[in-house]
């Protein structure tokens, strides 16, 4: 099912940047320029942003405006980006995060 | 270093009137935004707003938002976005911080205007993703269009919870139910009466017990609480959702206020610690005020008003106006404050349960203690007349801050009076046009339009309607009653929609006379589906 609102009945339709190619965990992924990361993980289906160190919980989008830091991941290389207020750029490599690192560059060993 | 005459934190509501009303008098002035877009939570906002026209009544939250911008671009402010203010330091100096750098600005006077942010409580699994914040899931629906979930419970009947639990609906998504731990609905009983007769059941004296799921929510068990808030185990109940929502209060964003030094206190009815300020929002520092949610907690309309007096004040502070003209202005400010400030949910009556209305009717309990008002109370509130024809039937039970509706009756047949937290009433001489201005103005669509003489034996109701797909004249489905309860099958008879009307379309249905009064929303769809 599209998360996606196609014809708001106040707002009509969003404006949107275009159609790009960005990379969750290697997936491809497509979202549109501009919107926050997490939005686009969202419509892809992507509800788990990152695992803590301690108990290798699930995290993921909390407050959507960049305050609570919950749905931190790994952006092009660097740890701890709020995905909910980075915009999305084509060719963009997200990774889940693991603690502070990218989950899957975790040893074995490492993972709780 | 750059140099203004005033530096406002935060270009939300309160900021940027704050910066408006300044910057008329001649004040150089820059506003400075942490988000990607101006506004605040104002562009988050696609329901009317409420209080009377110079509270900017019936215009939708972002419009509202939009017309702010023009006017301080109009005025020259200057608004930086992306900009996070860091510190706020001796002589009025601020680092902020941009992209990957610190940067310093200096100004005369400052005005912190950062807002609040979401409360949360917690329960076993709410740091599962799928729970959010109230204010999360709106930011993804009206902001970037993305539906937070499809299966949502809401926590919390506060106006937030309300309004957002509403919007989800206006985005597509489920609304399972809406739970709140107190036994009666915390905002506005308009508001709840439009969740309950689109059929959300309401758990009130219900909390969550716990949110179920490995990876992220697949469901949610709430249970009954008894009068200690203790949950009563025998009452739980699950349901199937992915996402949970908190709506469980604001608490303000003083932390820069803070830390520049200003007398703080900590006051349960602002919301939680916030600088201590005067009615001109000058705080215990020289020149530094405050305006909105920060200096305590109350909604958009009021935190515009008081950063328009924060900016009187910190353009008397300046020498750009004199004292006289400095107390005539901040008088119509405090008036219309005021205004906004009085009836059932002031802060003087937060918490209290009034026996009867301003007016002296008895209070609807039903509506404060379920969520949608009886027939037995609609029919006993001045809002419904014994009229012959189309009239309106006002279904505003509560002493709420409004009045469009009263200006939207070109006949003069609703009367609300000075006082904007008066009920409405409809005058019995006067003859109703069935035009339906009042329906779409009301900003709590609490407002329709019965006719008992529609046809032989059947009535029309003509409904406030913000939903889509549009169902078209013709098209058969069921009315269901105030509480969601499916009445009686029903024709669309008309639909009506303007630009005057501002997204409001106006739905009337045709259902038996003796339905009349009962009939409140349209399901189409599927005959069977309807189970509540």
């Amino acid at each position: 099912m599209t998360m996606r609102i196609e014809n708001h009945p106040i707002l009509g339709d969003f404006e949107k940047g275009r159609l790009v190619k960005f990379y969750c965990d290697n997936r491809e992924l497509q979202g549109y320029e501009g919107e926050p990361v997490a939005a686009a993980l969202r419509a892809a289906g992507i509800l788990v942003h990152r695992h803590t160190k301690k108990n290798a919980a699930p995290r993921g989008i909390f407050c959507a405006i960049g305050r609570c830091t919950d749905c931190v991941m790994v952006i092009d290389g660097k740890a701890n980006i709020r995905t909910c207020v980075t915009p999305l750029v084509e060719g963009m490599q997200v990774q889940t995060q693991y603690g502070t690192a990218a989950k899957s560059e975790c040893k074995q060993g490492e993972l709780a | 270093m750059k140099r203004y005459d005033l530096i406002v934190v935060g270009a939300g509501p309160s900021g940027l009137s704050a910066a408006i009303e300044a910057a008329k008098y001649g004040l150089n002035v820059a506003v400075f935004d942490e988000n990607t877009r101006p506004g605040g939570q104002l562009f988050k906002q696609v329901h009317k707003f409420f209080g009377s026209k110079e509270h900017k009544a019936k215009i939708r939250g972002f419009q509202i938002g939009q017309d702010l911008l023009a006017e301080a671009k109009a005025l020259g402010v200057e608004v930086i976005l992306n900009a996070t203010v860091t510190g706020l330091f001796q002589d009025k100096e601020i680092t902020v911080k941009i992209a990957d750098a610190i940067c310093h600005y200096k100004a005369d006077s400052i005005i912190v205007a950062t807002g609040a942010a979401e409360n949360t409580v917690p329960f076993a699994g709410w740091t599962l993703p799928g729970v959010m914040g109230a204010g999360a899931a709106q930011t993804l629906m009206n902001l970037h269009g993305i539906k937070p979930g499809n299966k949502i419970l809401m926590l919390g009947s506060g106006n937030v919870g309300l309004v957002v639990g509403y919007q989800l609906l206006q985005a597509g998504c489920e609304l399972a139910a809406l739970v709140d731990a107190s036994p009666k609905v915390g905002g506005y009983g308009v508001h709840a009466a439009k969740l309950a007769r689109a059929g959300v059941p309401f758990f009130l004296s219900h909390t969550i017990v716990q949110a179920k799921g490995n990876d992220h929510v697949t469901g949610v068990e709430i249970a009954q609480v008894d009068e200690n808030w203790k949950v009563i185990p025998a009452s739980k109940k699950y349901f199937e959702v992915d996402t949970i929502c908190m709506a469980v209060g604001l608490s303000p964003m003083a932390q820069l206020i803070n830390m520049a030094g200003a007398k703080m206190e900590t006051n349960p009815q602002k919301g939680g610690c916030v600088p201590i300020s005067n009615a001109y929002g000058e705080t215990s520092l020289a020149g530094v005020f405050v305006a909105g949610d920060v200096a305590g907690v109350e909604e958009a309309s009021s935190a515009m008003i008081e950063g328009h007096i924060a900016g009187v004040s910190a353009a008397a502070y300046l020498g750009f106006i004199g004292k006289e003209e400095q107390i005539s202005r901040y008088k119509d400010l405090e008036s219309s404050l005021c205004k906004l400030r009085q009836g059932m949910f002031s802060l003087e009556n937060r918490g209290k349960v009034p026996s009867t209305t301003e007016e002296g009717y008895a209070t609807a309990n039903n509506l404060l203690y379920q969520g949608f008002c009886t027939e037995e109370e609609v029919l006993r509130f001045p809002g419904t007349t014994k009229q012959v024809g189309v009239h309106a039937v006002i279904e505003c039970l509560q002493n709420i801050p409004c009045n469009p509706c009263q200006e939207a009756c070109a006949r003069h047949c609703i009367k609300i009076g000075e006082k904007i937290t008066s009920l409405p009433s409809v005058d019995e001489e006067k003859t109703c046009s069935g035009c339906g201005m009042c329906v779409a103005s009301c900003s709590g669509q609490a407002i329709f339009l019965v006719d008992e003489s529609y046809a032989d034996g059947y009535a029309s109701v003509t409904m406030p309607y913000e939903f889509l797909p549009l169902p078209q004249v013709g098209e058969i489905g069921w009315a269901l009653d105030r509480s969601g309860e499916a009445v009686c099958k029903t024709e669309v008879v008309q639909v009506k929609t303007s630009p005057v009307f501002d997204h409001t379309n106006l739905l009337t249905i045709k259902v038996p006379v003796d339905k009349a009064m009962s009939a409140r929303f349209f399901k189409g769809g599927v005959f069977h589906a309807i189970h509540k």
